[in-house]
């Protein structure tokens, strides 16, 4: 009976082949949207947490101006990478680096007064150590901090500003990973913090063009290069701002040359190991006291931890001790990110709803004008005993399986559409390769939401259609 | 078979109401074919559309075998013309997108009957119309004649007791139109009761009962010949 009326709505639709194709393919617009949107949008979250979670969700981070400084960093990183220069293919551009973010040579700047990035407030006011100081807090395993400034280098093949790394000893100990490794290609990693030791990042190296053992000047202080880092693979950040005849530029475009990836966009954010010298903070501190260094303090809580306890000691503690800087958990920076991206993926799944929305009107719209040219099917059918609730089923199997094809082969196109656009959104958003994420619910709720909103769009003509007069069904013409 | 009594019909058209049927009263005999005659718009399908239940008596009332037409449900009617009714048309309306046998199947399919028996049943009523071999021809394929026969077949084919047809021969040549005459007319030997509306005093020449309307009334009844039997 009801298998009598499937195959009896297949005729009709069959038999109006040119429209219901049409009805078809404006339902498909819509899932497609709706399938490609979400999964994309789904890909795109469990990526961004993916490094979250290689960062480690008991890490918290302690900078100078909280929170923002961080994500402002990282930010800038993730938005840097949306630029269309930065692929491999425009790597000559990309011979300078952004000014805020520092560190990049550039000879022409020989001469001129101290770097004018990195200035913000430093967290170790008067002297104290915030490693040593947030140890002490119930709940904390380990401690480093990680300083960064702008420095003047002169090296045996070139001169100009470079960004000055200075990790401390625990943070080299306890959070290599955030210096992607803190892998030594040539020589030695520090021996001695009493000694002038520097550890010269890739592409710096190749820009001073010196080698393991050779002398850098920093900041007026003699150092011995004690080792060369291996190259991270990153990208150079930052938008183009050629500096044509650098010396640098040629260098950098081979390591730019590399496919990106691997660094995550926060780490990167932190820091960028290729474009930096290394110098132990012990040491620094020793050599420079004063000077205006951003020092990021990066904790790791026990396991276990409650993490808004450990967050409010080391608040008390900095407050206590008059140290301005900000505790965020890499929880929170998470969630913040996982909020924004969720707002993202809301309007872009309002605006697929809308799509959806305009292919259900379409079908109405079918459904309407095919109730009013088989008014006298209609009235045939219920001369010959249709009940009316027959006449409704009809044109709500009709309607329905218009829309359950029109899911179907959306959420075939949505798939390829979605496969597609990672690989173009993958390296635009920063984010490294990704793939779509396709969650069961997704699919079988888009496939169910299909044939529901293709039968509600034919519910109201099936209902007209179901309540006709027969005899005035049977006299249209 | 069928009562009218004193039988109203208003339909509302546009600002005014049209008065169909302005107080009818006639019999249908049983197993006999009657013929309902008269100029247009006297109401001739009206009267064929509440015998066959597609339709409600504004007053009055329509008794088919003790039973008040007028007071079933939607559902109730739906099923009478289900299981009591046989339709047949003047533009014979096929569902255009279904074969022959699918249109003679169809009654029985929406009663829920199993998909073999009302093969079997509709390939019996094909060759009754003697158009078992046109079976799997679409409606589009198959000549007026041989439409109305199609149309006859799915009229025939759940087994009613009535049969009422619209000017059935109105749009055919005079020897198709004979020969869907004498289909019908056979249909009474095999014991059902057919009422045709027509224009065609051939046709009421054939009948063996006829009731000539004008204007909503009824202008004359001549009863069944003298072997017939009354309702």
């Amino acid at each position: 009976m009801n298998l009598h009326l499937v195959k009896l709505a297949i005729g009709s639709i069959r038999s109006r082949r040119t429209r219901s194709w049409l009805t078809v393919i404006g339902v498909l617009i819509g899932v497609t949207a709706v399938v490609s949107l979400l999964s994309i949008g789904t890909g795109v979250e469990r990526a961004v947490l993916q490094q979250f979670k290689d960062i480690g969700y008991d890490i918290i981070v302690i900078a100078p101006s909280g929170m923002a400084a961080v994500l402002g960093e990282g930010g800038r990183a993730f938005m840097s990478g949306a630029d269309p220069d930065s692929g491999p293919g425009r790597v000559q551009a990309m011979a300078s680096s952004f000014a805020p973010t520092g560190g990049t040579f550039d000879p022409s700047q020989i001469g001129q007064p101290t770097g004018s990035s990195a200035a913000v407030a430093s967290v170790q006011s008067g002297g104290v150590d915030t490693q040593k100081l947030v140890q002490a807090v119930p709940g904390v395993i380990e401690a480093g901090n990680l300083g960064t400034r702008v420095v003047s280098v002169d090296g045996p093949g070139a001169s100009g500003f470079l960004r000055l790394t200075t990790p401390s000893q625990s943070f080299l100990q306890a959070f290599p990973s955030i210096l992607g490794g803190f892998e030594i290609e040539s020589g030695t990693a520090f021996t001695n913090a009493a000694m002038n030791e520097v550890v010269v990042g890739a592409r710096s190296a190749a820009s001073l063009g010196v080698g393991a053992g050779d002398t850098l000047t920093v900041d007026g202080e003699r150092f011995t290069v004690v080792g060369i880092l291996a190259s991270s693979g990153a990208a150079s950040e930052g938008t183009a701002r050629s500096t044509p005849g650098a010396q640098g530029s040629a260098d950098n475009a081979v390591a730019g040359a590399l496919p990106g990836g691997g660094a995550s966009f926060l780490t990167r954010g932190l820091t960028n190991t290729d474009d930096s010298l290394f110098v132990l903070q012990e040491r620094a501190n020793t050599l420079w006291s004063g000077q205006n260094t951003t020092t990021t303090t990066i904790v790791r809580m026990a396991t276990g931890a409650d993490v808004e306890g450990v967050l409010a000691g080391i608040a008390t503690e900095l407050t206590a001790q008059g140290v301005r800087g900000t505790p965020t958990s890499v929880q929170q920076i998470a969630a913040s990110i996982q909020g924004a991206l969720g707002m993202i993926a809301t309007v872009l799944a309002s605006i697929a709803a809308v799509a959806l929305i305009v292919g259900g009107v379409g079908m109405m719209n079918t459904m309407y004008t095919s109730v009013l040219e088989r008014t006298r099917e209609i009235g045939v059918l219920k001369a010959i005993g249709a009940r009316d609730g027959q006449v409704l089923a009809l044109f709500l199997v009709d309607s329905g399986l218009m829309g359950l094809i029109g899911g179907v082969l959306g959420l075939v196109a949505g798939g390829i559409l979605s496969l597609l656009g990672t690989r173009l959104l993958g390296p635009a958003l920063g984010v490294g390769s990704f793939r779509p994420v396709f969650e069961a619910s997704l699919i079988l709720g888009v496939v169910a939401a299909s044939f529901v909103i293709g039968a509600l769009s034919g519910a109201w003509p099936a209902w007209r259609a179901s309540r006709l007069n027969p005899v005035e069904a049977l006299a249209a013409e | 078979m069928i009562a009218f009594h004193d039988v109203r019909k208003t339909y509302p058209m546009g600002e005014t109401r049209v008065e169909a049927l302005r107080g009818v009263s006639a019999e249908i005999p049983r197993e006999r074919m009657t013929a309902v005659m008269g100029p247009s718009g006297s109401g001739k399908s009206t009267m064929l559309h509440l015998a066959g239940c597609l339709d409600t008596p504004t007053s009055g009332r329509v008794i088919c075998d003790g039973q008040d037409l007028g007071s079933l449900s939607s559902r109730r009617r739906a099923e009478f013309r289900a299981t009591t009714v046989g339709f047949v048309f003047q533009k014979f309306n096929l569902v255009p997108n279904l074969t022959a046998l699918r249109n003679v199947e169809l009654p029985l399919l929406l009663r829920g009957e199993s998909a073999t028996s009302s093969r079997k049943k509709a390939l019996d009523a094909l060759d009754v119309v003697e158009l078992g071999d046109r079976r799997r021809h679409r409606p589009t394929k198959l000549s007026g004649g041989e439409q109305q026969r199609v149309a006859i077949a799915r009229a025939l084919v759940n087994a009613p007791k009535l049969v009422l047809a619209d000017e059935p021969t109105g749009n055919l040549d005079t020897e198709t139109g004979t020969r869907i005459l004498r289909l019908l007319r056979g249909l009474v030997e095999t014991g059902k009761t057919v009422v045709v509306v027509t224009h065609n005093p051939e046709i009421a020449h054939e009948a063996d009962a006829l009731i000539a309307l004008r204007d909503g009334r009824v202008e004359s009844l001549s009863a069944p010949r003298a072997d017939g039997e009354q309702a």
